[in-house]
C-alpha cells in the first residue's frame, strides 16, 4: 500500500485477528473508495511537494542592454538550457523590471479584481520570471484563483475536448463514438492507441466519425511525435497536443529533446497548417526522478514559459498524465488550478487537464473538475472520456461516458456552460450507424479487412468494446501500415465518401482540409463552428470584467442546457 | 495466477562483463532496469520478479528462440532501455522490464518512443502476460507478425500506484551508473 494507514483489506482482517476492537465508524470510513487512493506526505528534497518548496528560489531579474542576464538568483553563465531559453524567448525584457517590482500580493489582488482588465494582467505577467509567477499565485486561495481564471482564459466562449479510444483499437467502435462525441458538443476529439502501428486506422476513424454530424470538430491522434506529425501532414488529423516539455534540463534530455528541438517541431506543424499545443503538467519531473527538489508548480511554470518562448499558442496543462502525483500531496488540486491560471496569464490557450483518473472517489473527482468548469477554460477537459473508462487508453479520464448525464445536469444546476449538450437516443443511434457505414465503405474501397454488417450493428448500439466482436488485429495492423505506404490522404477519403454516397461527411472533411490550407485556425485557442468559421482569442477574446460582461450563456444555449430529457413537464402531470 | 499460488521462486544474478552486440539471429535480449530484483523482489502490485522473468524466458523458449539477459545501468527510461537492448540483440528484438513491472517489446529500427508492444500499466501484468510477451518477442525475432498480446487497461491503476511508482523511480534512478553501461547477466532460479 502507498500509505501506511490501514487500507480496506487490512481493516477486516485485523478484526478477525482480534488484536484491536475496531470502531465501526472507522471501518466504514476505511472502506470508502477514497481510501484506496495512494496518498503520500511531502518530501521536498526530491520535489514531492505541490507548491512552495523550501528549495524554490526567490524571484529576481537583471536586465542589461535589453538582455536578461540573471533570473531568480541564477546568473546567465550558470543558466541551464531551460533558463537560457526562457530568458531569451519567453520573458518580455521591457516590462521585466516593472513586473518584478510589483508586489506579489498586490498583483494577486489585481488578478482577483474584476475591475482590472485582462490586458493589464497579460502585459505585466509577460515580464515575470518563473519564481515571480509562482509567488503571485501562491498568495491566492482556490476561489480567488477561480475568479482570476474566469478573466484570464483567452477565448470568451468556453469549450470542451474528449478522448475517443478503444482497448481493442476497434475501428467501428471508434468511428461511432467519434460521431456521438461531435453530436454531444465537443469541439475537439483525441485518440491514442493500444498498439502503436494501428494509429493510422484510429486517426481515420476519428476523422470520419467526427464529421458525420456537425462539421468542424478538430481531431488528433496522440502517438510518437514523428508519426503524429506525418498523420497531420496527410490530413488524417487536424491538431496535435502530445508535444511534451519539461521544467528541468535532465528530464528534457531523457526525452531526447531540448526547448530548441521542440520549437523546431512546433514550426513543422505550423508550416503544414496543423494546429498544435504543447503538453506539460505538475508532477512530471518528480515522476522522472529529476525534480531538483523544486515544487511541482515552480517547475510547471518553467514549462509554461518554454511553451510561450516556442511561439506555440496553446498548452495542455493541469498535471495531465501525472495527476495522481500532485493529487497525492497537500494542496495538489489547488496547484493544478494554479498552473492553469498561469497558462492563461501568459496568454496561452488552455486545455486544463481533468483528463486522467487520479482517485477512486466520486466526490474527489467532481471536486477536481469544478474549479475549471465553473470559471470556464478554453477546454475544460483536455480529454473527457467519450467512451467508458475501461476503453480509455489514456488510462481513464476524470469523467467518462457514463457521466454524460451528471455533467449535463451540473450545467443545468448552476447555469454554467461545460461545453456539452444532452442528446436524444434515436439521434445518437442514427449518427453512430451512419458513421460506421461510411467507414465500412472506405475500408471496402481501399481493400482493407472488411467491417462486417455484424460490426456495424454492434457499433451502432455499443457502449464500449465489451459489446464489440473481436477483429483480427494483426490484419488491421498490416492494413494500417499499408494506408501509410500507399500515401493515402484526407483528400482520398473525401473522394471515396462522395463516390459511396456520403456527401455530407465528405463535405465536412473537405471543410477541415480547407481550414488547414488557410491556416486561420492556428490563432490562439481556435476552434471551428459548424460553418467552419474560426472562433479564437483573436475574434472572440475574453473580455470579462465582472457581472454582465464576458461570456454569458445565450438564450438559445440555455434552452439546450435546460431541457434535460428526463425532466418532467409539470403540465403533463 | 493469484499471488498465493505463485511458487516461492527466487532469483540470483551474476554479472559476467559488459554486454556485447549479439550475433545469434533468433536472439531476444531481456533488459532489466537497475533496480530489478535489487530495490525490490516484486513489482508494484506484488508479483514476484523471479516469476515474471522465468515466465518471459519460458515464453521465448517455447518458440525455440535464444535468450540473453542484460542489466541496463545507464538509464531507467523504459523506451531508452528498449532501444538500447534491441541494438544489443542479434535479431534486433528485445524486451525491457522495469522493476515496477512496466514492460515493452522493442525493435532496433524503431524510434525510442516507438515500439512493437507496450504494457504501460505495470501493476496489471501477471506471470501469464509475461509468458505471452516472451512468446511474441520470440516470434518477432523469427520474422513473424504475431497478434499483439492483449493490452490490459484499468483506469484505477493510476490513482492507486502512480505516486508510489514515482518514489520507486526516484530510488531506481539513484542506482544509475553510466560507467557500467549494460552488463551481461547469468540468471539462476532457485
Amino acid at each position: 500500500m502507498v500509505n501506511n494507514k490501514p487500507g480496506p483489506e487490512e481493516t477486516t482482517r485485523s478484526g478477525e485477528e482480534g488484536t484491536q476492537k475496531r470502531s465501526k465508524r472507522f471501518e466504514v470510513l476505511d472502506n470508502r473508495p477514497v481510501n484506496r487512493d495512494g496518498l503520500v506526505e511531502e518530501w521536498p528534497e526530491v520535489g514531492f511537494v505541490a507548491m512552495e518548496s523550501p528549495n524554490d528560489p526567490d524571484p529576481s531579474i537583471t536586465v542589461e542592454d535589453g538582455t536578461i542576464v540573471e533570473i531568480d538568483g541564477v546568473e546567465r553563465e550558470e543558466f541551464d538550457f531551460v533558463d537560457q531559453f526562457i530568458a531569451d524567448y519567453a520573458i518580455d525584457a521591457e516590462v521585466a523590471e516593472e513586473a518584478l517590482g510589483t508586489d506579489s500580493v498586490e498583483f494577486a489582488h489585481m488578478l482577483a479584481d474584476i475591475n482590472v482588465p485582462r490586458e493589464e494582467i497579460k502585459r505585466l505577467a509577460a515580464g515575470m520570471t518563473p519564481a515571480k509567477l509562482t509567488e503571485v499565485v501562491n498568495q491566492m486561495n482556490t476561489v480567488e484563483m477561480m475568479m482570476a481564471l474566469q478573466k484570464v482564459r483567452t477565448r470568451k466562449n468556453p469549450g470542451n475536448q474528449c478522448h475517443v479510444t478503444s482497448v481493442k483499437d476497434h475501428p467501428a467502435q471508434l468511428v461511432a463514438d467519434a460521431a456521438e462525441s461531435a453530436l454531444r458538443g465537443f469541439d475537439e476529439a483525441e485518440t491514442t492507441v493500444g498498439i502503436t502501428r494501428i494509429a493510422p486506422f484510429n486517426a481515420l476513424s476519428l476523422l470520419i466519425g467526427t464529421q458525420c454530424g456537425r462539421g468542424g470538430v478538430l481531431t488528433q491522434c496522440a502517438v510518437e511525435e514523428a508519426t503524429e506529425l506525418e498523420l497531420g501532414m496527410r490530413g488524417m488529423t487536424s491538431y496535435a497536443e502530445t508535444v511534451s516539455v519539461y521544467g528541468t534540463e535532465d528530464v528534457f534530455k531523457d526525452g531526447d529533446d531540448t526547448p530548441y528541438s521542440k520549437a523546431f517541431l512546433a514550426s513543422g506543424y505550423a508550416s503544414r497548417g496543423v494546429k498544435m499545443r504543447f503538453t506539460s503538467g505538475s508532477g512530471s519531473e518528480v515522476n522522472m526522478g529529476q525534480a531538483e527538489g523544486k515544487s511541482m508548480l515552480y517547475l510547471e511554470t518553467k514549462c509554461v514559459l518554454v511553451t510561450k518562448g516556442c511561439g506555440v499558442q496553446g498548452l495542455q496543462n493541469g498535471s495531465i498524465s501525472t495527476v495522481a502525483i500532485p493529487a497525492a500531496v497537500p494542496s495538489g488540486l489547488r496547484c493544478i488550478l494554479a498552473e492553469n491560471l498561469i497558462a492563461g496569464m501568459i496568454d496561452l490557450e488552455m486545455a486544463s487537464g481533468n483528463d486522467q483518473t487520479f482517485t477512486h472517489s466520486e466526490t474527489r473527482r467532481t471536486a477536481h473538475m469544478i474549479p475549471q468548469m465553473f470559471p470556464g477554460t478554453d477546454f475544460i477537459f483536455s480529454g473527457y472520456s467519450a467512451v467508458p473508462n475501461y476503453d480509455d487508453m489514456f488510462a481513464g479520464s476524470t469523467f467518462d461516458s457514463s457521466d454524460f448525464d451528471d455533467y449535463n445536469l451540473i450545467q443545468r444546476d448552476f447555469k454554467v456552460d461545460g461545453g456539452t449538450r444532452d442528446v436524444e437516443e434515436e439521434e445518437v443511434i442514427e449518427h453512430r450507424n451512419r458513421a460506421v457505414r461510411a467507414l465500412q465503405a472506405v475500408f471496402e474501397e481501399l481493400g482493407f479487412p472488411p467491417i462486417t454488417d455484424e460490426e456495424v450493428e454492434a457499433a451502432t448500439y455499443a457502449d464500449g468494446s465489451e459489446d464489440m466482436p473481436d477483429r483480427n488485429q494483426a490484419q488491421d495492423i498490416d492494413a494500417a501500415q499499408e494506408l501509410m505506404e500507399r500515401e493515402i490522404t484526407g483528400a482520398d477519403i473525401v473522394k471515396i465518401l462522395v463516390d459511396r454516397g456520403f456527401e455530407g461527411i465528405a463535405k465536412n472533411i473537405l471543410g477541415i482540409l480547407k481550414s488547414r490550407v488557410s491556416g486561420d485556425y492556428l490563432h490562439t485557442s481556435a476552434i471551428l463552428d459548424e460553418e467552419f468559421n474560426v472562433v479564437s482569442a483573436v475574434n472572440n477574446p475574453n473580455d470579462y470584467e465582472g457581472p454582465g460582461t464576458g461570456y454569458r450563456i445565450s438564450e438559445e444555449r440555455w434552452e439546450e442546457i435546460k431541457n434535460y430529457r428526463h425532466a418532467v413537464d409539470p403540465k403533463d402531470v | 495466477m493469484s499471488q498465493a499460488k505463485q511458487r516461492e521462486r527466487t532469483i540470483t544474478f551474476e554479472e559476467t562483463g559488459p554486454a556485447d552486440d549479439g550475433t545469434t539471429p533468433d536472439e531476444v535480449v531481456i533488459a532489466l532496469s537497475p533496480g530489478f530484483g535489487e530495490i525490490s523482489t516484486e513489482t508494484l502490485s506484488g508479483v514476484s520478479h523471479a516469476e515474471i522473468l522465468r515466465e518471459t524466458m519460458a515464453g521465448i523458449e517455447e518458440e525455440g528462440a535464444s535468450i540473453r539477459v542484460v542489466r541496463v545501468y545507464d538509464t531507467v527510461d523504459l523506451g531508452r532501455m528498449g532501444l538500447i537492448s534491441s541494438n544489443l540483440s542479434g535479431s534486433g528484438i528485445s524486451i525491457a522490464i522495469q522493476s515496477r513491472g512496466t514492460t515493452l517489446i522493442h525493435q532496433e529500427d524503431l524510434l525510442q518512443l516507438d515500439n512493437l508492444e507496450l504494457f504501460p500499466q505495470g501493476p496489471l501484468l501477471v506471470p501469464e502476460t509475461f509468458r505471452a510477451i516472451g512468446r511474441n518477442a520470440a516470434r518477432y525475432a523469427k520474422g513473424e507478425s504475431p497478434a499483439p498480446v492483449t493490452v490490459e487497461n484499468d483506469p484505477m491503476t493510476r490513482p492507486k500506484f502512480q505516486a508510489m511508482a514515482a518514489i520507486w523511480h526516484i530510488k531506481e534512478t539513484e542506482r544509475l551508473d553510466e560507467a557500467r553501461g549494460q552488463v551481461e547477466l547469468d540468471v539462476a532460479f532457485n
